[in-house]
């Protein structure tokens, strides 16, 4: 049964794959640049990383908005952002899975009659507005130190191309870290109140009970990401190939600065050490965040026809996105609860003050064993990578020696 | 990862050695047509055998540029008209080719009092081709300096459409003593060496358009 709770999260993670993550290899892979197995390698293994290392920090503040103490308002509430995002996408309209999630939360409060915490929903609602403007600026800097770099250098196009081609492979890397770190709250963050799993011990590492349920979360964006998002990678990198190689690198690293801005907890410390301000942890739309940065670079190089429509989706979607979700939320948990009388949670607020909620349906380790099937998942996924790398690496030499005897039958023949 | 192999380095050096051959080719034009107007036909034959290397050579390293950029996905946004550019130029080398053996076939007589002329056609129709290579080495390195560059081509384009144009002037209206026939056959031999210049522009207006979107 708490397997079949955690499926609507799975699902949202895996949609998450399939769109969000597409948006960080998207002109690589369009481009042609990097090709579709090495950018989904690349992007699965690096999400999962910044989801278990870095994923707590925006999954605190999900939980200050509203911390969701049964399992089955866990599950309706993800269910409920997942549907919104497969309706928006199917009418193509410009969704965010953050935007999606946030209002799943408010529904969930409004229909427990929890107190929506003002100040942690204008930070959210703030960096949902900063972040594709920091994205912005952070593109139009690197454009023009990249530009005077390569004017300075003169360095050759064919050498120049070949150091982007691996920079959006780091980049890439990075922007999939940083989208792991600060989206994973999106996936799991509902439900880390309703498990308490025990310390999983994998010889190097050991991970606890949120980092097992990112590490899941990470499992089912990895698959969205393999499965589904070659498509959208094409269409992205299409909609992006009129920006230059370069162009491209610098978005996605622009974009994955930002997410990770919002997502480290070592630089906000930082930031107060310095005697600043904290930086809000707070889960950003990442595709609304490269629009931010494609529209800074095309204003910077002083292009008249910026897509007033796009700007106009975007505006949107920051309002219908929360919007729909939040209502699909407050009619689904509705018939949860009476029609198959399931707990989706009950009134815990004090006003004024945040507390983790105490959870009527904590799963335990004992009772399902999850961080063993966690093990053996692992396990059975590394087996299948170590084959795959083998089988692709055989593959590929097959295809170079094919290459190379042809090339040499076709100059036998000439001669 | 691209940065730690020897592909790029090897390519580059491949483009290089192709700008080479045509750079060599338009020289061992200029001095064929030299010596054909000499009388020098050792030399000419010599000058006939190193423009058919050359562009043999040429050949095989523009299917080598053109594999290395596929297989190993190099330049997937300007790939095509890298490649289109490269069989402009090859197209030139091929005009060399053409037209030294077009000579050496049909040896056309060439009147004592034609010899300046046809030269200095050679000679313009020639450096418009010559002043292409550095334009297309210049696409690579520094690309903002390409269109500069490429003003020279359209001069030397321009001078060879002139010198052609009173030459076969010349030849047709006041070269009284060549039959027609024979006035034909030396239209035909300048329309070969016009040919090389109009090479060079067509691969130029190319060029031209692939340096603005590089450095838009």
């Amino acid at each position: 049964m708490t397997l079949f709770f955690l499926t609507s999260g799975l699902f949202l993670g895996w949609s998450l794959g399939a769109n969000d993550a597409s948006h960080v290899f998207g002109a690589a892979v369009g481009s042609k640049m990097v090709t579709f197995r090495k950018a989904a390698i690349i992007a699965s293994v690096f999400f999962i990383l910044g989801a278990v290392i870095q994923g707590s920090g925006t999954s605190q503040t999900l939980g200050k908005l509203g911390a969701v103490n049964a399992i089955g308002g866990s599950f309706t509430l993800s269910l409920a952002a997942a549907i919104t995002i497969y309706m928006m996408t199917k009418f193509a309209l410009p969704i965010s899975t953050t935007q999606a999630i946030v209002g799943a939360i408010i529904g969930w409060n409004l229909f427990t009659g929890n107190h929506t915490d003002s100040s942690t929903l204008t930070k959210i609602v703030a960096s949902w507005v900063a972040g594709p403007i920091i994205g912005g600026l952070f593109a139009v800097l690197l454009f023009i130190l990249v530009r005077k770099f390569k004017r300075s250098v003169k360095i050759h196009l064919i050498r120049f191309e070949s150091y982007i081609k691996t920079g959006l492979l780091v980049v890439g890397a990075f922007g999939s870290y940083s989208l792991g770190a600060n989206n994973i709250a999106n996936v799991m963050g509902v439900f880390l109140p309703a498990f308490n799993l025990q310390n999983l011990d994998l010889g190097i590492i050991t991970l606890n009970s949120s980092q097992q349920l990112f590490l899941l979360g990470g499992l089912a964006t990895a698959t969205g990401i393999i499965t589904y998002s070659r498509k959208v990678m094409h269409t992205v990198g299409n909609n992006i190939l009129e920006l230059s190689s370069e162009a491209a690198m610098i978005v996605v690293l622009a974009q994955a600065l930002v997410l990770f801005i919002f997502s480290s907890t070592a630089l906000s410390d930082f930031f107060v050490r310095m005697g600043l301000p904290p930086i809000p942890m707070v889960p950003v739309s990442s595709s609304q965040v490269i629009v931010g940065c494609i529209l800074g670079i095309g204003l910077y190089k002083g292009a008249r026809n910026i897509n007033f429509k796009i700007l106009g989706e975007i505006g949107l979607a920051w309002v219908a996105s929360p919007v729909i979700s939040g209502v699909l939320t407050f009619f689904l948990l509705f018939f949860m609860k009476n029609i198959f009388n399931i707990n989706v949670g009950h009134r815990i607020d004090v006003p004024g003050v945040t507390v983790v909620a105490p959870v009527d349906q904590v799963i335990s380790n004992t009772e399902t064993d999850m961080s063993g099937i966690i093990k053996y998942l692992l396990m059975g996924i590394m087996i299948a990578g170590a084959l795959a790398m083998i089988y692709f690496y055989l593959l590929e030499r097959k295809k170079t020696m094919e290459h190379r005897k042809s090339e040499e039958r076709f100059w036998k023949n000439l001669k | 990862m691209a940065v730690f192999t020897r592909t790029t380095k090897n390519l580059i050096i491949k483009i290089d050695e192709f700008f080479d051959n045509i750079d060599l080719g338009i020289l061992v034009f200029r001095e064929g047509i030299k010596s054909y107007l000499n009388k020098d036909m050792e030399s000419f034959q010599r000058h006939l055998q190193k423009v058919d290397t050359l562009e043999s050579n040429a050949d095989k390293l523009q299917r080598e540029i053109e594999n290395d950029m596929i297989t190993h996905s190099i330049l997937p946004q300007h790939r095509a008209e890298v490649a289109q550019l490269i069989d402009e130029l090859d197209e030139i080398i091929d005009g060399v080719k053409s037209t030294l053996h077009e000579i050496d076939i049909e040896i056309p007589e060439i009147p004592e009092e034609l010899n300046n002329d046809i030269i200095r056609l050679a000679e313009a129709s020639a450096s418009a081709a010559e002043e292409l290579v550095p334009a297309a080495r210049a696409y690579f390195k520094a690309p903002f300096t390409v269109r500069e560059k490429l003003l020279k081509v359209y001069y030397f384009e321009s001078e060879t459409d002139k010198i052609s144009f009173n030459l076969k002037k010349k030849i047709f209206h006041e070269s009284r003593e060549l039959d027609l026939a024979h006035k034909a056959h030396l239209r035909y031999i300048i329309h070969h060496i016009e040919n090389i210049s109009d090479l060079a522009q067509k691969a130029a207006d190319l060029l031209s358009g692939m340096a603005i979107k590089i450095v838009m």
